[in-house]
């Protein structure tokens, strides 16, 4: 990540940059304002990320990349580790989300990627992005908080299921089997993230002369084939966001994190101490959200 | 006349609800008006209710089997059989509010040992047998009496219903058949209150686990589900007994009882209530807070001042204490029906109002949507399924008391040798009949 700031440093020249990195840390309410600034400040401060100049083993690219700029650097690093994380049994492994919030603009395109990649209906939705206001005008400042299931150690939602249909898997990805699950909705109340969703069975072309045939496409949620068709599950059944599991058992990054813009996102296994997500774990910006319930989400954030 | 009426309105109610089920199970849950953030509403509502209606006439039940109510033993198989009818409703209630109601034999196959809501499926299965358990007992002198004296249905219905007990020809073996019964009673008595409390507890349990809703989250909660029950079901009780029991000289006794009971639990019932709130307001947890005003001087305020306050608290109170001067039976009856009916509305404020507000301040607006809000009024398929179990039951209900020996034979042979023990009314005041 330093060298996301060597990318601007040149031009601006070292000192300017002190300075303007002062100035912002002392006024959040302008770090927002300058976004370039911003993000060479932000990706400062988290600079114990080590650079990525000295990788020659990148065998396994996904694509070509046309342009090798330091960001998607960052997404090969996750993806790198996604696969070694991969080689490992599964309960050593545990998957951790990173959000950035100082890098997240605010696009929701993270949102519309994981309802095109799980085809999610009206009324489902896994990830969206709360925009966060402060301060009174003139002095306003936002800030966004893209809020997907915590995937908490201590779920509160798994608690309660009479059926014992949504559990905890050994890589700490909290699921939900379509088939048990009976619709009590009972872990939608107990979820204190608003995390899960139900599924009303509706369409967004109902009422139409025609059901778009994509709507009934099958989604390869858990990597099962589901179509939306009749009373089939997942129809009246909770949903939420799981890491897309179906992507990272084929050695693919969750569609958020991959999608995101800012490069806010960032993926990877907690328990691997040199991974990234751990790197930034260990950083002082991290917060979780309500600690004080202390269902210890593996979703963290960088405030 | 009248009475044709009455069935003839309740078979409508019941067809209507039907077609109401019909288009729930069809085109599943999104004919309900429920959102993704506030997930149960008025199906749930009338679940705890009609648990809680059970739950406490069951409980009703156990003061006469168990703690020898001698004053109360005239509606002891009144309280079993509404204990009966009001569970069956609640359980209807619950599984038309499954999103997957033809899975709902998962409960008791695949086991979640930390779910509350897993425990109160097996106690409810458990206290079903257990209250018709009881409710054979205490009506098998009748049913062998309707089985050799009957013809009709009533005849065939004893024969089935006895299952082939005959109450014995001599007096000896009458005497100890009492006693076998009275002692069996007793027991089951004694199991079930532990198993009632357990139910309604439970119940209030399920809400008061929740750590995502403040609302709920207080071991207050279990209690004033327990307590209400027993307003409830002692209001169902003798509202019941007021209007359709039998006249005869022992009634205004057992009302006077009934109803100091009543006033009894809705006093306890109010206090739990106001520390509740007092304690909730004097917090200000926001997330709390926002429900509580809600409850207090928000959208649910008409149904708690009118409802919880009015009709469950204050109407039936001075109705008795009316009663009390002019000895009406009729009034305690209304007392009972004005509480049966203020309960729904508590129902409703221990449940929706927790929905009121976001877990994440401002997620309602993250992502736009009609089933992504927190408010809630329910669809008509909805109210008309409501209406068409409740008539439902009412209509099975009202059957099986027309056909079953349920308050006329009760004078004698509920708990052996007791026939006329009724002079003392324990909880009653003096009063002019
Ligand atoms: S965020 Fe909610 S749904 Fe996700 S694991 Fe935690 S309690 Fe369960
Ligand atoms: S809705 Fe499904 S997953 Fe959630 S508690 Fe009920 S059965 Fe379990």
């Amino acid at each position: 990540m330093s060298e996301l700031i060597k990318e601007e440093g040149p031009q601006k020249g070292a000192g300017q940059q002190k300075v303007s990195r002062r100035n912002l840390l002392a006024d959040l309410a302008k770090a927002t304002v300058g976004l370039a600034a911003g993000v060479a400040v932000l990706s400062a401060s988290a600079g114990q990320v080590e650079a990525e100049s000295s990788t020659p083993q990148l065998a396994p690219s996904p694509a070509p990349l046309a342009k090798q700029i330091p960001q998607d650097q960052l997404i090969l690093r996750m993806q790198r580790e996604l696969y070694k994380a991969l080689q490992k049994p599964a309960e050593q492994r545990q998957w951790a989300m990173v959000i950035d919030q100082r890098k997240c603009v605010g696009c929701s395109s993270c949102t519309v990627a994981c309802k095109a990649e799980n085809k999610l209906p009206p009324g489902v939705v896994y990830r969206p992005v709360i925009e966060e206001e402060y301060g009174t005008f003139p002095n306003v400042s936002r800030r966004f908080l893209p809020r997907p299931c915590m995937h908490c150690t201590n779920p509160p939602c798994i608690k309660v299921c009479p059926v014992a249909a949504t559990y905890k898997q050994k890589d700490g990805i909290v699921v939900i089997d379509y088939d048990k699950c009976i619709g009590c909705r009972y872990c939608i109340s107990a979820c204190p993230y608003g995390a899960r969703t139900f599924d009303w069975g509706e369409y967004y072309t109902e009422g139409t002369p025609e059901l778009e045939k994509y709507e009934l496409e099958p989604a390869f949620e858990y990597g099962e084939k589901r179509a939306r068709v009749k009373h089939n599950s997942p129809i009246n059944n909770t949903r939420k966001c799981h890491f897309c599991l179906h992507r990272l058992n084929e050695g693919m990054l969750p569609m958020c994190v991959t999608t995101c813009i800012g490069r806010a996102t960032y993926f990877g296994d907690k328990s691997d101490p040199e991974s990234l997500v751990s790197e930034l774990i260990g950083s002082s910006r991290v917060m979780r959200l309500k600690e004080e319930l202390g269902t210890e989400p593996n979703l963290y954030y960088l405030v | 006349m009248q009475k044709r009426l009455y069935y003839i309105l309740l078979l409508i109610l019941t067809g209507v609800g039907f077609w109401a089920l019909g288009v729930r199970f069809m085109d599943g849950m999104s004919v309900t008006h429920l959102t993704s953030y506030f997930s149960w509403g008025l199906w749930v509502v009338f679940y705890i209710f009609f648990i809680g209606l059970s739950a406490g006439s069951f409980l009703l039940s156990t003061m006469i089997y168990v703690f020898r109510m001698h004053a109360l033993e005239r509606v002891g198989r009144l309280s079993l059989l509404s204990a009966l009818f009001s569970l069956i409703a609640g359980l209807m209630f619950v599984l038309i509010d499954l999103g997957h109601p033809e899975r709902f034999w998962h409960t008791l196959v695949y086991r979640n040992m930390s779910s509350v809501l897993e425990w109160e499926i097996h106690f409810y299965l458990l206290y079903i047998l257990l209250v018709l358990g009881e409710l054979w007992l205490v009506m098998r002198d009748d049913l062998s009496a309707m089985a050799t004296n009957d013809t009709g249905i009533r005849g065939t219905l004893g024969k089935i219903l006895s299952l082939g007990y005959r109450t014995a020809p001599t007096q000896e073996g009458q005497a100890k058949q009492a006693h076998t019964v009275e002692r069996w009673v007793k027991i089951l008595g004694i199991i079930g209150i532990p198993m009632a409390l357990g139910v309604h507890g439970g119940t209030g349990s399920i809400f008061a686990v929740q750590i995502a809703k403040p609302y709920w989250n207080s071991s207050i909660v279990p209690i004033i589900f327990i307590v209400s029950a027993l307003v409830s079901g002692s209001a169902l009780v003798t509202f019941l007994y007021s209007f359709f029991g039998e006249k005869d000289a022992e009634k205004p006794n057992v009302l006077a009882s009934l109803s100091n009971l009543l006033i009894m639990f809705i006093g306890i019932d109010l206090i739990l209530v106001f520390a509740e709130f007092l304690i909730g307001l004097y917090s200000g947890i926001p997330q709390d807070m926002q429900s509580l005003k809600a409850v207090v001087a928000g959208q649910y305020g008409p149904i708690f001042w009118i409802g919880q306050i009015g009709l469950a608290a204050l109407l039936p109170i001075v109705l008795i204490s009316l009663s009390h001067k002019n000895g009406s039976d009729l009034m305690k009856g209304l007392a009972g029906l004005s509480t049966v009916i203020g309960i729904i509305a508590v129902r409703i404020n221990l449940i929706l109002p927790a929905y009121v507000s976001p877990q994440i301040p401002s997620l309602e607006k993250a992502y736009v949507d009609s089933r992504l809000v927190y408010s809630y009024f329910p669809s008509s398929i909805e109210i008309l399924t409501s209406i068409g179990i409740i008539a439902l039951v009412v209509l099975l209900f009202s059957v099986a008391w027309e056909l079953l020996p349920v308050v006329s034979n009760s004078g004698h042979q509920t708990s052996g040798r007791r026939t006329e023990s009724y002079e003392i009314n324990t909880k009653g005041p003096t009063h002019t009949a």
